[in-house]
């Protein structure tokens, strides 16, 4: 009966203390970045309405969710992304909010992803941004700006943002006249580069050579900016020339950010394309096999919940991102306290105030809550790596052991305190 | 320079991978003794050789444990997984078939619940099930597939064929062809990206030398 009470379900984990100090971390230098660029928090529920998700525009699979009923039996979800819930919001809450609306969020997402599946983790959190009410290059260009600064702010530092256009792949598309369901064969063959069987689906259609050739080069158009001038000149179609043009733009505008040394292009990055609806991103870097950061523009989204609002945004994967930064950095910080402050009954208002003054200075102090030998304070303190032990008998007899250097010192609590002394 | 791993999968693919990286200039000298080693090492290209069970390639791969991988295409399929799929090296074809009796031929079109022996699951359930509109009870083995309908187990088996030799002396037939099957030449996804330039070194000789060859 009682098998499982030792184990957390399949894809699910308890982050133990030196992980979640870093995963805090993490979290807090990347929304700091945030709130710098005007992007200000929002949270939604983890509960939502399966409705929510299930429009057409939704970029989950039912059989990913996480279902149950309420009371009334409408079926209910862990939020399987934190977009969705945000669009929603802004279709029926934010009417009146002056726009261009920037906010950002962190949170848990949750999938219920099949074993064996590629990615493992069933909840993960998500760090990101939106930006409403704007369509510009400008805006496109602001996001990822913001994302690559967080990925800086969280100490990573070889990465590459793939930038993309779904615009040029739909346009390509609509002027060469497929059926629906050949079209949706073409981008699962191009986003997987098998350029080989782009060529054998082609082959049989009577699209024009010059197009038909420019989709059959998708699959390899990526890497240096330089290819959107390349394709430039063969693109006939007019909605595919504005998505390049775009791109063009928003790759200039990062170059006055200065952070085109981040930027590469892939044309044939075409994944999920009901949602997303003009540029998309991704983000890599070494060490993990999966993007750590996605984002593009899904300007369709919001009018599924109300009015029609442009829409851009970007997601940081924080758990991605932790295990990159833990393979690319050997050593990690080991979390620990500065001072261990033993006491007895006679010492102890001292102890107390001892240890609020080094605390208001920003030192981590723990105390010795039952009686300790010399021994055991030193071998507890060993154990944790702790800074030095203060034993405190009375405000006159203080002792001060250093753990890394050895020293020791016999003081008081007035010099202590007047001293400020680094214990 | 940061090694790049190149999964194989054990047998006769990781023989013929061999081959084909020792005609494009790829120190592998020490892959070709027999021994039980599982990593080779290329220092003048940094590359790491990595030799796993064929089913495994896709998920080294995917995670990024290897950067490269060379697998079946039947492999690929069952196992699903998010790569991108560079090349058709064309070696190793066959096909992937519903096999059994020939009493089954006509059988097969107007029953609606049997049972399918087969290796793989998910070529399976999806050829039966989204192709054929049939509801159908899949039984799952590990090897020696003809011998179900043999001796009752199934009805049919999913399997795939390249001579054709074992079903003929089991006295099966081919009853549906579901797909070609050859080695491919797989990439993960990001190391693409983080890695294009030396990949694609390797993808353009694998290409060029596909086409003389075939040329030849």
């Amino acid at each position: 009966m009682l098998k499982w009470k030792n184990h957390t379900p399949d894809g699910v984990q308890d982050i133990l203390s030196n992980d979640c100090i870093m995963k805090k971390g993490i979290e807090e230098s990347v929304t700091q970045v945030f709130y710098r660029f005007g992007y200000l928090p929002v949270e939604s529920p983890t509960l939502e309405y399966y409705d929510v998700f299930a429009s057409q525009c939704g970029a989950v699979e039912q059989e990913t969710m996480f279902k149950f009923f309420d009371h009334q039996g409408r079926i209910l979800v862990l939020r399987p992304d934190l977009t969705t819930p945000i669009a929603r919001m802004m279709g029926t809450k934010c009417d009146q909010l002056p726009l261009p609306a920037r906010l950002c969020y962190v949170g848990n997402a949750f999938r219920n992803n099949p074993p064996n599946h590629g990615v493992r983790l069933k909840e993960i959190t998500q760090a990101g941004i939106e930006l409403i009410g704007q369509d510009t290059p400008e805006a496109d260009a602001e996001i990822i700006a913001v994302a690559i600064n967080a990925l800086l702010a969280a100490g990573l530092k070889e990465f590459q943002i793939e930038i993309g256009q779904v615009a040029f792949f739909k346009g390509l598309m609509e002027q060469a006249g497929l059926e629906d369901a050949l079209s949706e064969e073409l981008r699962s063959h191009i986003d997987a580069k098998d350029a080989l069987a782009v060529e054998e689906l082609l082959k049989e259609t009577t699209i024009e050579p010059a197009l038909k050739q420019l989709i059959m080069d998708l699959p390899a158009l990526f890497g240096g900016i330089e290819i959107l001038d390349r394709v430039q000149p063969l693109t006939q179609n007019p909605s595919s020339i504005s998505a390049l043009a775009h791109l063009k733009a928003v790759y200039e505008i990062l170059l006055d950010y200065g952070l085109e040394k981040y930027i590469s292009v892939d044309l044939g990055m075409v994944q999920r394309l009901n949602y997303y609806t003009g540029m998309i991103f991704r983000g890599f870097t070494y060490g993990v096999g999966f993007p750590i950061c996605t984002g593009g523009r899904y300007d369709g989204l919001i009018q599924v919940f109300g009015e029609q609002k442009a829409a851009m945004g970007a997601a940081i994967e924080i758990n991605g991102l932790m295990s990159a930064l833990k393979r690319q950095n050997q050593e990690t910080v080991q979390w620990h306290s500065d001072s261990l402050i033993s006491y007895g009954e006679q010492g102890r208002k001292t102890a107390f105030l001892i240890a609020n003054e080094l605390r208001l200075s920003g030192l981590v102090i723990e105390m010795t809550l039952s009686e300790m030998t010399e021994q055991q304070l030193i071998a507890y303190g060993e154990q944790r790596k702790i800074g030095g032990i203060i034993t405190v008998t009375d405000a006159q007899n203080i002792a001060l052991y250093n753990l890394q250097s050895g020293e020791r010192v016999q003081t008081t609590l007035a010099k202590l305190l007047g001293e400020g002394v680094d214990a | 320079m940061r090694y790049i791993t190149i999964a194989l999968a054990k047998g006769r693919l990781a023989e013929i991978s061999i081959e084909l990286f020792e005609k494009i200039g790829l120190d592998i000298a020490e892959m070709k003794t027999k021994t039980r080693k599982l990593i080779f090492v290329d220092e003048t290209y940094k590359l790491k050789f990595v030799m796993v069970k064929a089913s495994d390639v896709p998920t080294y791969v995917e995670y990024g444990a290897a950067d490269i991988g060379i697998v079946g295409k039947d492999t690929l399929i069952e196992e699903c997984r998010n790569l991108y799929e560079m090349i058709n090296l064309k070696f190793g074809a066959c096909k992937m078939v519903v096999a059994g009796p020939e009493s089954m031929r006509e059988k097969l079109k107007v029953m609606n619940d049997f049972r399918v022996a087969t290796k793989y699951v998910r070529v399976a359930k999806d050829y039966f099930y989204h192709q054929k509109n049939k509801t159908i009870e899949i039984i799952k083995l590990n090897g020696s597939v003809e011998l179900a309908p043999l001796v009752g187990l199934s009805e049919v088996i999913v399997d795939i064929v390249e001579s054709g030799k074992t079903l003929k002396e089991n006295g099966l037939v081919v009853l549906e062809e579901i797909c070609d099957l050859s080695a491919r030449f797989v990439v993960n996804r990001v190391s693409m990206k983080m890695e294009k330039e030396r990949i694609m070194d390797i993808v353009t000789k694998l290409r060029d030398l596909q086409e003389q060859e075939g040329n030849a």
